[in-house]
């Protein structure tokens, strides 16, 4: 009886494989968008404009654990998913195609200044804003920004809800099966040490059994306390790590170099300082989807040109922190 | 002394009304009144009062940063609460159903039901959650339509589990608190088992269980705090950043955390004293 | 031992299942050092916990209204918020009213540690709950029994001793052994400050290693473990100290 009429009710199965797989492809670009909007709300509400990054957020590990797992369990899915991304975003020109939109949508952080944050009027502000602006003047077209975080920009470009994506990212051989990193890569950061000015350190080596503050899941904690023998004590976050640091409870802490030129234009911490040399300087890498060799390709020769004209040099001045090493190495070999 | 060799401590004989009904007391009831919330907030008064002494002239009075920041301190610990409203919801269905299952006649469904509750409740919540964050994915695909899911989606996954299991235990504790002249009596009426567990038992039984659901749902509130460790913005994590905002001023700390602790303070009063006017209501009627 | 590491080391090879601790030297050292202070942590909050309780009832019956108040703000204090904002309370706030020690260069340290504002945090917080447990278990002594007592010239502080406390304690056991499985799966709250806990190493490894489900699997059996260990104990201790006639 069920049987009969299910067999009814069935329509030639040629069509319901369409109709499903067209309905299928829509709801999915229906239901992300939402759900994406719906977290964008939220963590707009939840996270405003603060000086301080959130460690999910922020620490651009080599492998942090939460990408991998993701990736672990989200490969099947995405393998399953990329079909219908692909018919959905795969085009002749992706340059082209941006023209036509007239808009770029870029994906870059709010939460880290100097390199992505937001301004009181809640304009994206910051180095990697500005690199955008610029490839969006190159191609002609307006900008458009998109907030990420580090759990989420790997996705939001894979979805296609941005084009390119200067949020940043280490450029790891694992990421770059995933997206496509644009080279050059356009910046470097290590990790350092921010200490109070009363301590003295002149190496790396004066750290040795020494209470130094961390965050939990830093690829770097393991290698401050094997290398150079600290006894790192690491909180959740960076503010209760930078807490925990003004209390005197660690002698110095160990945080992105970045991160902590940020941190140390803020009146606030002018009894602190960076005095040693960055350890393990990672490249960042610009990204975009895999199937778009014409972006990619346009980027590259932005990228380099922004070495030849040194304008990542001027905006490191213009937001008031020391050229790194990197972008002073590249600026070099272009010029 | 005694005349009754083999009861030697007869004075002790009325059973004391905590060994009658164990799992009344699983879960401790919260119990308030307005003064202890008004002493908490003179706590903090007092406690910013002096940090705003004790600041140098220079810097912001700390009232001042307490009124600057409240607004974003509202929005977050409004996420607290969208957390444990979605969690208890959730968590209560799920909840109703494995307590049910529990209560089966079934003995291999009842059993697992048992396994499943005694699990949850025993594992540490917070170990739960880090267990959600990391083994969920960010896209989870159920029959061809896939959902994002952020932190907080994954924190509210993460904290009904717990919740599950505890209304497992409501449920069960609440069917059986009902006399088994009850089933009997409905049984000789001729009801089947589905029939006396609908219409007869769980009516009343509900009844009984709202004042230890409320008590949970104080419990999970709180708990929902433990979301800032594995990265959502909640309350607590916007504390910290405001701390840090404000150059981690160490006379500050006090006053912020005092602040949320208010926050909490104020918006589990009303169900506690709810949870035990209900309680006493139902006291009555027994 | 050898054999077992021998074993987990092969699985990693064959299958990728991942558990460091039992055969990587250092995970291990990292992992029983965790284990231990999370030991440490149960010992020091259960012993803590029990005394407040304990102290706590007293107070309660006391005739001095201001000290049952006193009791009854705290048991309220800790009971209606969050135990992770009590523990950052302790440890960034109160911490900061407290006077500092000075070190060889100058620099000013906090006198109290991690693991001691947890444990008391802690303490504070599981002891408002054994206060309403042991004052349910002493008021359901028939009051006969505390008027003999005072009939046979006790005072207050003697009466609480030999009768009540003994006999309360009986009463409110479940209750008891239900709290204080609470709070075994309460500490790993102590990560938030970065006491160098279970948790806390637990994050360590899997930081290093990317072996989140095979920490988790050994972190939800060891805690389940610790649980049953505790339950198992309380009512071993709970036939021991059964007086006959007392409930049954």
């Amino acid at each position: 009886m069920e049987t009969a009429a299910a067999d009814a009710n069935a329509p030639p199965a040629i069509f319901t494989r369409t109709r499903v797989r067209v309905g299928l492809i829509i709801s999915c670009q229906i239901i992300t968008e939402r759900a994406g909007c719906l977290t964008s709300v939220i963590e707009h509400i939840a996270e405003p404009v603060l000086m301080t990054p959130t460690p999910t957020t922020t620490t651009p590990t080599k492998g942090d654990p939460i990408m991998n797992i993701k990736k672990r369990a989200l490969l099947g899915i995405l393998a399953g998913f990329s079909a219908s991304i692909a018919a959905h975003v795969a085009h002749a020109d992706a340059v082209q195609d941006i023209k036509t939109k007239g808009t770029l949508v870029v994906g870059v952080k709010a939460d880290y200044p100097p390199f992505g944050a937001l301004s009181p009027s809640g304009e994206n502000v910051g180095i990697e804003p500005d690199l955008a602006r610029d490839l969006a003047q190159r191609l002609g077209v307006k900008v458009q920004f998109v907030p990420v975080v580090a759990a989420n920009r790997m996705q939001f470009l894979e979805q296609g809800k941005i084009d390119v994506m200067i949020a940043t990212m280490n450029d790891t051989p694992e990421r770059a099966k995933l997206v496509d990193i644009v080279h050059p890569d356009y910046y470097a950061s290590g990790y350092n040490l921010m200490v109070p000015k009363t301590v003295k350190v002149t190496s790396w080596n004066d750290i040795k059994g020494e209470p130094v503050c961390a965050i939990q899941g830093a690829f770097y904690n393991k290698e401050v306390a094997e290398k150079f023998g600290a006894e790192t004590v690491a909180f959740t976050g960076v503010a209760e790590a930078l807490t925990a640091l003004r209390q005197g409870r660690c002698n110095a802490f160990v945080y992105d170099d970045t991160a902590i030129e940020g941190k140390l234009q803020d009146p606030a911490w002018s009894d602190y300082d960076m005095p040693l040399q960055s350890q393990d300087a990672q490249p960042w890498g610009i990204a975009v989807r895999l199937d778009q060799p014409e972006l990619a390709a346009f980027i590259s020769k932005a990228i380099i040109d922004w070495d030849k004209t040194g304008l990542i040099l001027q905006l490191e001045t213009k937001y008031h922190i020391n050229h790194a090493a990197f972008a002073v190495q590249m600026h070099n070999k272009y010029k | 002394m005694s005349t009754h060799p083999t009861k030697p401590m007869a004075v002790l004989l009325p059973l004391p009304d905590i060994l009658r009904n164990r799992d009344a007391h699983k879960l401790p009831i919260i119990r308030l009144t307005w003064w202890h919330g008004a002493l908490l907030c003179a706590l903090l008064l007092a406690s910013a009062t002096i940090a705003d002494a004790a600041s140098a002239p220079a810097k912001a009075g700390v009232f001042a940063i307490l009124l600057r920041w409240t607004p974003l301190l509202l929005s977050g610990f409004g996420l607290n609460i969208l957390i444990s409203v979605m969690s208890m919801g959730i968590g209560t269905a799920l909840g109703a159903f494995l307590g049910l299952a529990l209560i089966s006649p079934n003995r291999p469904l009842s059993a697992t039901a048992w396994a499943v509750t005694q699990f949850f409740r025993n594992a540490p919540w917070l170990v739960l959650l880090f267990f959600m964050i990391f083994i969920l994915p960010y896209h989870m695909a159920i029959g061809g339509f896939t959902f994002t899911l952020p932190d907080w989606v994954k924190a509210v996954i993460g904290l009904s589990l717990p919740v599950m299991a505890n209304v497992a235990e409501i449920v069960r504790g609440g069917v059986q608190s009902i006399p088994k002249g009850q089933w009997e009596a409905s049984e000789s009426l001729g009801f089947t088992r589905h029939q006396q567990l609908w219409q007869i038992i769980l009516p009343q039984a509900v009844k009984r269980m709202i004042p230890p659901w409320m008590n949970l749902y104080a419990i999970l509130t709180t708990s929902t705090t433990l979301a800032s460790i594995v990265g959502v913005s909640d309350v607590v994590t916007l504390a910290a950043q405001v701390l840090s905002a404000e150059g981690s001023r160490p006379d500050l700390l006090a006053p912020i955390y005092g602040y949320v602790l208010v926050m909490f303070y104020l918006y589990i009063y009303p169900i506690a004293w709810a949870t035990r006017r209900l309680e006493r209501k139902y006291q009555v009627r027994n | 031992m050898d054999l077992i590491a021998a074993w987990f080391s092969h699985l990693n090879d064959t299958t990728g299942i991942n558990f460091t601790v039992f055969y990587d030297p250092f995970d291990r050292a990292r992992f029983a050092h965790g284990f231990l202070v999370t030991l440490q942590l149960c010992g020091v909050t259960i012993i803590g916990s029990v005394l407040v309780g304990i102290f706590g009832a007293w107070g309660q019956g006391a005739r001095s209204i201001w000290r049952r108040r006193f009791v009854q703000a705290y048991i309220q204090m800790f009971r209606n918020t969050p135990p992770l904002v009590q523990v950052y309370f302790f440890y960034f706030g109160l911490s900061a009213l407290l006077p500092t020690v000075k070190d060889a260069i100058g620099n000013a340290h906090p006198l109290i540690g991690g693991f001691i504002w947890a444990s008391i945090s802690l303490i504070c917080f599981a002891g408002a709950f054994n206060v309403e447990i042991f004052r349910s278990g002493i008021e359901a002594i028939p009051h006969s029994t505390i008027e003999a007592a005072e009939a046979l010239g006790y005072t207050r502080l003697q009466t609480y001793r030999h009768i009540v406390l003994p006999l309360g304690l009986r009463i409110c056991m479940p209750a008891l052994t239900n709290n204080l499985v609470n709070l075994i799966k309460t500490t790993p709250l102590a990560y938030a400050i970065a006491v160098p806990e279970l948790l806390y190493v637990s994050n360590q490894i899997w930081s290093d290693n990317e072996n989140v489900p095979e920490m988790m699997i050994l972190l939800f059996f060891i805690y389940i473990a610790l649980v049953g260990l505790l339950v198992f104990a309380m009512h071993a201790w709970e036939k021991s100290l059964r007086v006959p006639g007392l409930g049954k």
